[in-house]
């Protein structure tokens, strides 16, 4: 079972790149393998800056023989006259046998030529050289780039290939180069050829010509290095996976080098500092045992016979860079952070939706109209317009310009320094939480209100004009705006209700002359999808079909009152009774859902489990509505099945509500119709799934 | 090493190397890449190596003086080998070994950084080169000039003077450099750092930057017979010749190269009037859009020249494969 190497090497690969066209180069060898009748145990892929290979293990000797019987055109249309036309021949000679093989087959369709094919497999390496190159040729970048005569393109300048079949060269030739044995040690440790020995002693080969081939190796050495250097400086690494991503595939071997910066720009703060280190430098930080960033940082480098040179350039780099951080922050602190308001009225958020001032304005009006009068939220209006006011100006700050993943935090930064209300210069930072999947949302209600305000500023608007997400495509990032609005709500501190949100938004925009009524029916088809997937991640979906259903029907209001549904269903669904109730108030629905709830006629109530259900519904119905209105759901759930549940399966049993006198039927319909309304205004049993 | 060593140096290298020692142009330009050595030679089939340093202009980074790293006016040192040849990456580290920089003692590599000149209508692939961290060269594939496809493609490498100088001499301060000996980087342009800032920022007339642009522009458009507006997707749109017969030789007849100057000339008062805070963010996107219709324009002007002219650089088994 031979195993097959092959190594393009290459310029220096940005590491996005890298993964990328190895992620390709696995798969478009595992297609070719397969179209080619071979197959590997395992492809495994490797690479560093500066080669992309990939081993295959386990390859067959040969291809196993071909033994296929091939259907061709009608034989009608390929024999005429008992004679071969022109169809046969061909079918004949792209199939290789003559034309005296061919058989007739009986097929649904009629009668067809087929041809019984025996191809003889070939050798593995003979199949190899032909595959290879168009296993280079599907390699996939990023961007691609043409270099010398432009004649190609590739992720960069290609350079040598190497193709080895156990021990033994598989001779091929791609951008006129040959495949040989021959690859290339480190840039600068190892300048110079290296004659590879077998697909198996690849990694072996170059490690000794200081190339870490095998990628995750690279990585555990390089942070292995990284949580040492860190611990001799007694301090401890700021893990950044970022980081680690990219510098893995900057080097081919990792060095660790440790450096100093002057204690003085520790009065940035940390973050400007850990930003200028990662985004300009790909320095990692350290902080000590008390947690406060120190003023040590860490590098990986692709070199390091004299660490002590490499570390007094890159201080001296740092040094700049991060005097350059403190320019901003002084200029940025001359002027307060409210100067940049009017400047915001010249930035563009949307063409049609206007600036980013007016989506201030908006902020401001949206966060007060949404809250006023909202239960459990307290805030004064002037802090929620301060803070609307001051949450974008720090888009116009020199450091923000410099690092924008800063947005926010420098708006805190500065309003802290300014003594600014300290809710308000929180609410600045949080309004952009969360940021993403793994971000937490805000703590403060008042960040909570700001966060909330954006997003449905932001979907309502985008809905408005038309610029809703279709398939992989989403801008202006919308499914994360509505996903972090669903996380406020259920994580953080603020409850929302999402229909009088987005009503306020729509009337908010009208205020600045936009009519976005009409696409309100497609932002709560949105709002539904975004709210199954995310209640969808940790319950069973039908119960959160059951609650959604009932929950829009009853005004979409507060999206906690969604989950509370979800909860209260999922606590009856842990009872023995789960799986009746369920069918018996599917049937409740089916028969009565349409049918309107009126007054029920005592007289007309003839059998006794009628009677009987009668009697309990003037009990419970009331409580169980109580229950609802208190949005007690687990409470109004248990009493509809203790209570209403036996005595709608006799009435079920005993009674035929399809009665032939009308009058019986309309009550008894009635009856159900009652029942039915009630529960419904809980869950929508008919949405359940029955229970495997 | 002194400041002028280093250029002294990096021209023996080159041209040691096969390149044509070219001179900087008389005229602003915001990198070496605006001079016609780069800009125009990077377009069509010949061959070209070329290397020069450019006294390049930038507005913005202007401080007084008063900086230690930034200026508004720095020099690079540039080099065009076209076709890139496949050792380009080598050569460009021999160039820092005849610096004195032995690559073992350092760590040097190679960043991804891929280049645009939106006003040019050009881009490449490439790198930054770090030495030690600090970034000294600006590493490039031409893929796009002035909106053509380039083959063959040009490599580009760029040399910051000022900084690799002051890693060489283990000075802090841009202005302490040894320019030449006895004479200090601060002597020759720390005075002209502080009036040129003051001129950028605070003095430079703006209506008069405005009006330079329109009328350069206007003459970009005169030169080659361009009409201002733009046909579908962005197309350009010529003037017919008023004489049908002279028609033919239109690409002779188009005066390509001063129309080129208007394009630099039109840049360079865009970065005046970015600099002086005149321009809005709306602006500034037209104002790229023209600068990069008549870049574009003088583009297609000079390839369609050199075409009429038979490509003349293109020579031997060259010349025969582009007939």
């Amino acid at each position: 079972m031979p195993d097959l190497l092959i190594e393009i090497g290459v310029e220096e690969l940005p590491a996005s790149f890298l993964t990328h066209a190895l992620a390709s180069m696995e798969s478009a060898a595992a297609d070719l393998l397969k179209a080619h009748r071979l197959q590997a145990e395992a492809i495994q892929p490797l690479g560093t800056p500066r080669r992309l290979a990939l081993r295959l293990a386990g390859l067959p000797a040969a291809q196993p023989d071909r033994e296929e019987t091939v259907q061709g055109p009608p034989w009608s249309v390929a024999f005429q006259g008992g004679e071969p036309t022109k169809a046969a021949e061909g079918f004949a000679k792209k199939n290789g046998v003559a034309v005296a093989e061919l058989k007739k087959v009986e097929t649904d369709k009629g009668e067809y030529v087929a041809a019984h094919v025996h191809e003889k497999g070939q050798p593995t390496s003979e199949v190899l050289a032909e595959l290879l190159p168009q296993l280079c040729e599907r390699v996939r970048f990023p961007k691609s780039m043409r270099w010398g005569e432009g004649e190609h393109a590739f992720g960069r300048p290609v350079h040598w290939l190497v193709a080895l079949l156990d021990g033994a060269v598989v001779p091929f030739e791609w951008l006129g180069l040959t495949a040989g044995r021959t690859s290339r040690g480190h840039r600068f440790l190892a300048p110079g050829e290296v004659e590879l020995g077998s697909a198996a002693s690849y990694e072996m080969d170059l490690r000794k010509a200081r190339v870490m081939v095998d990628i995750e190796r690279r990585r555990a050495r390089m942070e292995e290095a990284l949580a040492e250097a860190a611990k001799k400086l007694g301090g401890e690494l700021i893990p950044d996976d970022f980081l680690v991503g990219e510098c893995v595939h900057l080097v081919e071997e990792p060095f660790v080098v440790p450096g100093t910066f002057d204690e003085v720009f520790l009065e940035l703060p940390d973050e400007v500092v850990i930003s200028v280190m990662r985004d300009h430098q790909r320095y990692f930080a350290v902080r000590a045992a008390d947690g406060s960033l120190m003023s040590r940082y860490l590098n990986v480098v692709n070199t390091a016979n004299d660490p002590e040179r490499i570390a007094r350039g890159n201080d001296r780099v740092l040094r700049a860079r991060l005097a350059d951080a403190r320019f901003f922050v002084e200029e940025d602190r001359k002027q307060p952070l409210h100067a940049r308001r009017p400047k915001l009225d010249s930035v563009v958020f949307q063409r049609k939706l206007g600036s980013i001032g007016q989506k201030v304005e908006r902020l401001a009006n949206l966060a007060q109209e949404a809250v006023a009068g909202a239960e459990h939220v307290h805030l004064e209006d002037a802090k929620i317009v301060q803070a609307a006011e001051l949450a974008k100006c720090d888009l116009e700050t020199l450091i923000v310009f410099e690092f924008p993943e800063l947005q926010g935090q420098m708006g805190r930064f500065y309003a802290e320094r300014e003594g600014i209300d300290a809710g308000v210069a929180l609410a600045i930072e949080e309004h952009y939480k969360p940021a993403g999947a793994s971000d937490d949302v805000p703590t403060s209600v008042l960040g909570a209100v700001l966060a909330v305000a954006d997003r449905v500023d932001t979907l309502v608007g985008c809905f408005g004009i038309g610029q809703q997400p279709k398939g992989n495509a989403d801008p202006f990032g919308l499914r994360r705006a509505a996903l972090g609005v669903i996380r406020i709500a259920l994580e953080g501190p603020l409850d929302v209700d999402l229909a009088h949100w987005l009503d306020r938004a729509a009337a908010v925009y009208a205020t600045q002359g936009h009519d976005f009524a009409k696409s309100r029916a497609a932002l709560d088809g949105f709002f539904d999808g975004r709210l199954k997937s995310t209640l969808g991640a940790d319950y069973p979906s039908d119960v959160v079909d059951a609650a959604l259903s009932a929950w829009r029907e009853a005004g979409a209001h507060s999206i906690r009152d969604l989950r509370e549904r979800v909860d209260g269903l999922m606590t009856l669904r842990g009872t023995a009774a789960y799986e009746a109730l369920a069918h018996a108030f599917k049937r409740v629905f089916n028969i009565a859902g349409e049918h309107a709830p009126g007054e029920l006629d005592d007289a007309l109530l003839t059998e006794g489990a009628e009677q009987d259900l009668a009697a309990v519904w003037a009990k419970a119905g009331g409580a169980i509505d109580a229950a609802t209105a208190k949005r007690d759901y687990a409470t109004a759930l248990e009493l509809v099945a203790t209570e209403l549940k036996d005595p709608v399966d006799r009435f079920f049993d005993d009674v035929l509500v399809m009665d032939e006198d009308e009058a019986l039927r309309a009550n008894r319909l009635t009856l159900l119709a009652r029942i039915a309304h009630s529960v419904s205004r809980i869950v929508h049993f008919h949405k359940l799934q029955p229970q495997g | 090493m002194t400041f002028q060593d280093l250029i002294l140096t990096l021209e023996r290298f080159w041209a040691e190397h096969g390149c044509l020692v070219g001179q900087p142009y008389n005229s602003e330009v915001g990198a070496g890449t605006f001079n016609p050595h780069t800009f125009l030679r990077s377009i069509g089939p010949e061959p070209w190596n070329v290397a020069y340093v450019e006294p390049s202009r930038r507005p913005t980074d202007g401080r007084y003086g008063d900086n230690p790293n930034r200026l508004q006016q720095f020099h690079q040192y540039q080099v065009i080998l076209k076709p890139s040849p496949l050792e380009i990456q080598e050569l460009y580290l021999d160039s820092l070994r005849a610096l004195g920089t032995d690559p073992q003692k350092h760590d040097i590599r190679f960043i991804e950084d891929d280049w645009e000149s939106p006003t040019l209508g050009a881009w490449g692939l490439g790198w930054q080169v770090w030495l030690d961290g600090l970034e000294i060269s600006q590493f490039t594939y031409f893929q796009q000039c002035g909106g053509i496809d380039c083959k063959p493609i040009s490599g580009e490498l760029t040399y910051g003077l000022e900084r690799i100088a002051m890693y060489l001499q283990d000075v802090d301060d841009v202005y302490d450099l040894e320019y030449a000996p006895g004479v200090r980087y601060g002597d020759v342009f720390q005075r002209a750092e502080w009036e040129w800032s003051t001129y950028n920022f605070e003095k430079a007339d703006v209506a008069l930057q405005q009006r330079l642009f329109d009328d350069y522009e206007q003459q970009v458009h005169a030169l080659l017979g361009l009409k201002a507006e733009k046909g579908k997707g962005g197309k350009l749109l010529w003037e017919p010749w008023a004489d049908a017969a002279e028609n033919e030789d239109a690409p002779l007849k188009r005066l390509v190269l001063p129309a080129y100057d208007c394009v630099i000339k039109c840049s360079h008062y865009f970065n005046v009037l970015d600099a002086r805070g005149a321009i809005s963010v709306t602006e500034r996107q037209r104002y790229i859009g023209r600068v990069r219709h008549i870049a574009r324009a003088v583009a297609e002007a000079w390839y369609a020249q050199r075409e009429a002219l038979g490509f003349p650089l293109l020579k031997g088994a060259a010349a025969e494969a582009a007939e």
